[in-house]
C-alpha cells in the first residue's frame, strides 16, 4: 500500500491533487481511496487530503497518520501545528515540499529545526504553475503530477486522463484545463523517481481505556468561559503578503491601528504601530488604508 | 402537608397549573391539537399577571423550542408544550438544547404521526425523541401530570443531571378529560421547588460565556455528548430523591415503574400513559376469577430504569409488553428496551411483543383475554409468539367495509 498525505491551505486545490492521484491511480487498475479533511472551510486555512493506492481491497478508513509520501504545497504549513506535515513519516517515506529553496537547502533546515527520519526532496511547483497557468495558488495539477510520480506507479498516460476528469468536473473551461494539462505534464517530467518503502507493520499499543465519570456542570458542559483566548491560536501563518511598516514615512495616523480588524497592530509609547505577525492574517487592510503609503506588501518569504 | 384543594381539571390544565406552580417565567408558544389548551390557558394568565415572565407566540415548533433553549441558557425557567407533528418538526432542536445542559420542561400531549394523518395518540411521537438527551416521564392521570411537572424541575435542575425533560400524556384519554386533581398551594409548590440558579449556563455581562459552541475531533464531541449520559443515569437515583420529598411533602408517591398487583404475579403486562388504566382493569378481572396477573407500567421511560424493570419482573412465567408504538421494520419499542433489561437476568420470564392502540384504537377486554391466552400457551409451550397485533375480527370487517366505501378492492 502507498499511503499519501497532502498539506495546503484552502485554495490551493489539495483535495483536487488527491483525488488526481486517486483517479489516475484507478485507471492503472489499483484499489483506492482519496478523501479530503477539513473543518470550517475558507481560504487559507490549513487543509489536508489523503490518497491510498493498493493492489488489495484498502482496510483502512479516515486521516492517514503513518504516510510514505508527504506533499506540502505551501512551507510555512511545516511549521503550523494544527497541519503538522512531519506526523508519522518513516524512514522509507518521503517528504516533498514545493519550494523554491534546493533539496539540499531545504534538508539542512528540517534538520536543524524539525529532524525527521524521511527523506526530504523540493520542487518549484508555484513558479511552474505561475508560468503555465498564471495563478500560483492553482496548484492541484501541478502537485498532483509530482504526487503521481513520486507514487512511482503511475504513467503519464493515467495522470493525463485523471488530470483532465477531474478539472472537467469542476466546470473549468477547456483551455485552462489544457494550460493545466501541460503544467501537470512538465511537473511529472521535473519530478525525478524517488523509490518509497512503506513503513513495516507494527503491532497497536494498548491505549488503556478510561471510565468515564460525571464531571460538575460548570466544568462538564460545552461552553467556553475564558476571556480572550483566541491569542492561542496563531493565524499568521495563512498571509500570502505580508504588511510591514516603513517607519520613516510613517506620520503616526494611528488608521492602520483602527483598521486592523484582528486587533493585531498595536501602538507603542511613542505611538508608533507594530505588526503582531503572529496573528494578520495578511488581509492588507493597513496597506490599503495608509495615507503614506507607509505600510507595504511583501511577498511572504517563510522561514524555511 | 399543606392544604391541596381539589378540581376537576383536564389533562392539558393540569399540565398549565404545573407550569403555573413552578413559577415558569418564559413560555414559548405554538398552538397544535390536542395541546392548545395548555399554551391558551398560560396565554391567560400571563396577560392577566397570574404568572410573571414572558409569553412568547411563535412561528413554529422549531423556533419554539430553540427560543427556549436559548433563554434557559440565560438561566431562566423555561417552559413550552408540543404535540406529534410539532415535535417532530422541532426535532433537530432537541438533541441541540439537550446538549446545551438546559432544564426546562416541554410536555408532549401524544398524538399519533402521519400518515394517515390522524389526531388521537399513541407514542411513537414522544418515543422518536427518546435518544436526543431529554428525559421522559409518561403520566397515566391528570393528576400525575401536574405532579410530574413539578417534579421535573427539580430533577432538571439538579446539578447531577442538568438535562431536559418531556412530561408526557395522552391526547384526548387525558389532554380532553377531566378528573378531579389535587393542587398544591404555591407555597407548598415554592417550598418544594426552589428558585432556579444555575451556575453554568446563565447570563451575566460581568462573566460572558459562549455557549453553543461548535467543535471538531471526536475526542471532544465524545467527551460531551457521554456527560448527557452519564447526567440522565445520574437521574435515576435523583427521580428518586425527588419523588420521597414528593410524598413526604404532598402524600402521592411515584417510582420509575408503577408495579400494579404485580407482588404474587405470574403473568404481567407491561404498558404506559393512560391506557395503563385499562391494563389494571383487566388486571382486576383476571384476580377477581383467581388469575395471578398484574400490570407493571413504564413511568420513567429515559433514563430507562432498567434495575426496577428487573426486579419488578423476576420470576414472573411470561411478560406481554403492549406498545402503543410502532418501530417500522422492527416491531414494539419498549418491547426491545424491556428484553434488553431483562437479558442478563438468570432466570428471565418469556417475553411477548404485541402492538396495541395504535392510533388511540381501542384495547378492549376481550383483547387482554387474549394477551393473557397468548401468555398462558407460550408458558405451557416454551414457545413466544411473534409480535402480536391487537386488532380484532370485528374491527377487520368494519375495515373491509370501510375499503368497499373508498371503492377499493379487497383482496
Amino acid at each position: 500500500m502507498i499511503r499519501v498525505r497532502f498539506h495546503g491551505r484552502g485554495g490551493h486545490g489539495m483535495k483536487t491533487a488527491s483525488r488526481i492521484l486517486g483517479t489516475a491511480a484507478f485507471l492503472e487498475g489499483f484499489r483506492v481511496q482519496d478523501s479530503p479533511l477539513y473543518g470550517a472551510e475558507r481560504r487559507g486555512a490549513p487543509i489536508t487530503a489523503f490518497t491510498r493506492i493498493n493492489d488489495h481491497p484498502i482496510l483502512e478508513r479516515g486521516i492517514i497518520t503513518i504516510p510514505d509520501l508527504v506533499l506540502v504545497a505551501d512551507e510555512t504549513l511545516l511549521e503550523d501545528p494544527l497541519a503538522n506535515p512531519f506526523l508519522g513519516l518513516h524512514a522509507g517515506s518521503l517528504l516533498f515540499i514545493n519550494s523554491p529553496t534546493s533539496t539540499q537547502a531545504m534538508a539542512e533546515a528540517v534538520a536543524a529545526r524539525h529532524p525527521t527520519p524521511a527523506r526530504i526532496l523540493t520542487g518549484d511547483l508555484t513558479a511552474l504553475t505561475l508560468e503555465k497557468i498564471g495563478k500560483a495558488q492553482a496548484l492541484s495539477a501541478t502537485v498532483g503530477a509530482a504526487a503521481c510520480k513520486l507514487a512511482g506507479v503511475i504513467g503519464m498516460g493515467a495522470l493525463e486522463k485523471a488530470t483532465r476528469k477531474e478539472l472537467e468536473e469542476l466546470g473549468l473551461p477547456s483551455p485552462l484545463i489544457d494550460r493545466n494539462l501541460e503544467a501537470a505534464l512538465l511537473a511529472f517530467e521535473q519530478t525525478p523517481r524517488v523509490p518509497l518503502a512503506s513503513a513495516p507493520p507494527q503491532p497497536a499499543p494498548l491505549q488503556g481505556l478510561v471510565v468515564p465519570v460525571y464531571q460538575p456542570p460548570a466544568r462538564g458542559t460545552p461552553s467556553v468561559a475564558a476571556p480572550g483566548n483566541i491569542i492561542l491560536r496563531k493565524t499568521g501563518g495563512w498571509r500570502i503578503f505580508r504588511p510591514v511598516i516603513e517607519y520613516d514615512k510613517c506620520n503616526q495616523c494611528w488608521i492602520c491601528f483602527v483598521r486592523c480588524p484582528e486587533g493585531a497592530i498595536s501602538l507603542d509609547e511613542k505611538e508608533d504601530p507594530h505588526i503582531d505577525y503572529d496573528h494578520c492574517k495578511g488581509c492588507l487592510i493597513c496597506v490599503e488604508e495608509c495615507p503614506t503609503k507607509a505600510v507595504v506588501k511583501e511577498r511572504e518569504v517563510h522561514a524555511w | 402537608m399543606g392544604p391541596q384543594r381539589e378540581e376537576m381539571l383536564t389533562g392539558n390544565m393540569a399540565a398549565a397549573w404545573g407550569a403555573r406552580l413552578a413559577r415558569a417565567e418564559y413560555v414559548p408558544a405554538y398552538p397544535i391539537t390536542p395541546q392548545t389548551e395548555i399554551v391558551e390557558t398560560l396565554a391567560q394568565w400571563f396577560a392577566d399577571g397570574t404568572m410573571q415572565g414572558k409569553f412568547v407566540t411563535m412561528d413554529s415548533e422549531h423556533s419554539m423550542l430553540t427560543a427556549a433553549g436559548a433563554a434557559a441558557a440565560t438561566g431562566v425557567r423555561v417552559f413550552t408544550a408540543t404535540s406529534s407533528q410539532g415535535l417532530l418538526y422541532a426535532f433537530e432542536v432537541l438533541y441541540t438544547v439537550a446538549g446545551w445542559r438546559v432544564p426546562l420542561v416541554l410536555v408532549n400531549v401524544s398524538r399519533a404521526l402521519a400518515s394517515p394523518i390522524t389526531l388521537e395518540p399513541d407514542h411513537n411521537d414522544v418515543l422518536a425523541a427518546r435518544d436526543a438527551g431529554f428525559l421522559q416521564i409518561h403520566c397515566e392521570t391528570c393528576q400525575e401530570v401536574l405532579d410530574s411537572i413539578l417534579m421535573a424541575y427539580k430533577i432538571a435542575e439538579d446539578p447531577r443531571v442538568l438535562l431536559p425533560v418531556i412530561v408526557n400524556l395522552d391526547g384526548y384519554y387525558l389532554s380532553f378529560t377531566r378528573e378531579p386533581v389535587a393542587i398544591p398551594s404555591a407555597e407548598e409548590a415554592a417550598a418544594f421547588l426552589p428558585p432556579y440558579e444555575p451556575h453554568h449556563a446563565f447570563f451575566k455581562a460581568s462573566r460572558p460565556l459562549a455557549q453553543g459552541i461548535a467543535v471538531l475531533g471526536g475526542f471532544i464531541y465524545s467527551y460531551f455528548r457521554y456527560q448527557e449520559q452519564l447526567a440522565a443515569r445520574n437521574a435515576l437515583a435523583v427521580h428518586d430523591e425527588v419523588a420521597a420529598e414528593f410524598a413526604r411533602r404532598f402524600g402521592r408517591s411515584y417510582g420509575p415503574v408503577e408495579a400494579y398487583r404485580l407482588e404474587d404475579a405470574e403473568y404481567a403486562l407491561v404498558m404506559s400513559n393512560a391506557f395503563a388504566t385499562k391494563g389494571k382493569a383487566a388486571v382486576d378481572l383476571f384476580r377477581q376469577r383467581g388469575e395471578r396477573v398484574g400490570l407493571l407500567r413504564l413511568r420513567l421511560l429515559r433514563p430507562f430504569p432498567h434495575e426496577a424493570v428487573q426486579a419488578a419482573l423476576r420470576g414472573k412465567r411470561a411478560v406481554a409488553v403492549l406498545d402503543q408504538n410502532l418501530s417500522v421494520g422492527q416491531g414494539g419499542i419498549t418491547y426491545q428496551e424491556v428484553a434488553a433489561a431483562l437479558y442478563h437476568e438468570p432466570s428471565r420470564p418469556l417475553l411477548l411483543s404485541c402492538i396495541g392502540g395504535l392510533g388511540g384504537k381501542e384495547i378492549s377486554a376481550g383483547e387482554f383475554e387474549e394477551v393473557l391466552e397468548l401468555m398462558k400457551e407460550a408458558a405451557a409451550t416454551g414457545q413466544v409468539p411473534g409480535p402480536q397485533l391487537l386488532y380484532t375480527e370485528g374491527e377487520q370487517t368494519q375495515m373491509a367495509h370501510l375499503l368497499d366505501i373508498a371503492g377499493k378492492e379487497w383482496g
